[in-house]
């Protein structure tokens, strides 16, 4: 081999080198619209752009199946035919409800996908908010026994007519345990995804940190950061993303499914946890039970939380001293 | 290969690799600034604003057009660009945190982030 070519050789194999390492060191970073929330996914690595594709196709689908505002959807199909029929769903379908209905137990029932006739009772569904009559809160509460959704091989069935379920606290962080398992499939080098507020981390690098801002409750920017090695799911759950005030009060879309009204013994949860439907879940109970009563659930299903109190003040679990700063106000 | 074609692939891979090691600078120090550039509602390019470094331009395209970007010195502004009103030229330049240029035909917006920006994410 010649002189020149070896050199031409030499410099075409540095280059695809160095391309290689540029490639995987730096991230796509895309915005999808999709499951009723932003979705901003970064990804690193040389598959990237394959994962960031799969990610995108697996969140469409999840919401066509869950999205109770279409019309087609199966969630949907499982509203329409309540007192009616049971209705064969797909395999996501059914595993979401199971999961919602495991978390209920897991919860004491302070988070229930049957909630929804309540919520649109209090216009949560259409926009029309307004404070309704006790009576009716009572009537509504009578659609939301969890005993009344009948999962029995690969149907499902809600018992009474009116009944309806609504997947908004399980489908994002259920949609980002599936992203997780693309994200691991593809062999993507770090991603970091925040579906609406719910954050997923991943890194190659088991050592990587990650730094997870919590949204100021009252104000712009951030009241603590959390640092979150790789696999970790973020979720918080607060009173200022959906809400309504009438006479001074704020009513938000966050509901105790024993009492019919809005939740308000805290302004803000946050769990942290190693599944994704499960952070999603707890950080809406934890809203609805309070700091005691976030702390012993945080306890008992072996997860992290953050809360903010009325005061803005905050609080968290022994386990994330030294991990979470709160920012000088 | 002729040598003109050598000095061509020599120049392509040094000004590769100062690109990645500005970048892992960039990386390894998060209080620093970043020009974060987002075209059609993407990001486009996110810059580390370093003080002393070389001025250098880049081209942002979006579906609407294009415009030249000039960081120097800690500072960046719309060199040139193909919208009609030039609105985005005429800002001049930008260096503080929360500054933002908005090239609106073209559907580019230049910004300087910071502070708590460091996060990796915010949960909401």
């Amino acid at each position: 081999m010649s002189n020149k070519k070896l050199v031409s050789l030499f410099s075409i194999l540095f280059l695809l080198v160095v391309l290689f390492f540029y490639l995987s060191n730096t991230y796509t970073s895309v915005e999808i619209y999709s499951m009723d929330t932003v979705i901003d996914i970064k990804v690193w690595g040389i598959n990237r752009f394959k994962a960031v594709k799969d990610i995108e196709f697996e969140i469409n689908k999840l919401s066509a199946l869950f999205d109770d505002f279409s019309p087609n959807s199966e969630v949907t199909l499982i509203n329409n035919n309540a007192g009616i029929k049971p209705v064969k769903v797909s395999y996501e379908t059914l595993d979401i409800i199971t999961k919602a209905k495991d978390m209920y137990d897991k919860t004491d029932g302070n988070f229930n996908i049957m909630i929804a006739p309540v919520l649109k009772l209090w216009g949560f569904k259409s926009g029309d908010f307004r404070v309704p009559e006790k009576s009716e809160i009572e009537e509504a509460l009578k659609l939301t026994d969890i005993n009344d959704l009948i999962i029995s091989g690969d149907e499902v069935f809600l018992k009474k007519k009116g009944e309806s379920i609504d997947l908004g606290g399980i489908a994002k962080g259920y949609a980002l345990d599936k992203v997780k398992d693309i994200i691991e499939n593809d062999n993507v080098t770090k991603a970091v995804i925040n579906m609406g507020g719910n954050v997923f981390v991943y890194s190659k690098n088991n050592n990587e940190i990650f730094t997870i801002g919590i949204k100021h409750p009252r104000e712009n920017g951030i009241i603590a950061t959390v640092k979150v090695k790789s696999g970790t799911f973020v979720a918080t759950s607060g009173d200022y993303e959906r809400f309504f005030e009438y006479k001074g009060v704020r009513y938000c879309h966050i509901f105790d499914p024993k009492t019919g009204f809005p939740a308000n013994k805290i302004v803000s949860a946050t769990a942290i946890t190693k599944t994704g439907y499960v952070g999603d879940v707890l950080s809406t109970a934890m809203f609805v039970e309070g700091k005691d009563g976030a702390f012993e659930l945080a306890k008992r299903l072996n997860a992290s939380c953050i809360i903010v109190d009325k005061e803005l003040n905050v609080f968290y679990t022994d386990d994330l001293k030294g991990v979470v700063s709160v920012e000088n106000r | 290969m002729k040598t003109g074609d050598k000095i061509i692939l020599i120049i392509v891979i040094l000004s590769l690799l100062v690109g990645i090691i500005v970048k892992e600078i960039g990386i390894s120090n998060t209080s620093t600034k970043f020009v974060v550039i987002m075209a059609d509602g993407k990001v486009y390019e996110k810059i580390p604003l370093i003080p002393n470094l070389k001025p250098s331009t880049i081209m942002v395209k979006s579906k609407e057009g294009y415009l030249y970007v000039e960081i120097d010195n800690g500072k960046v502004h719309v060199l040139d660009s193909t919208c009609p009103d030039k609105l985005c030229i005429k800002q001049g330049w930008i260096s503080n945190v929360g500054e933002t240029i908005v090239c609106l035909p073209n559907r580019i917006t230049i910004s300087i982030v910071g502070g708590n920006e460091s996060v990796d994410s915010i949960s909401y």
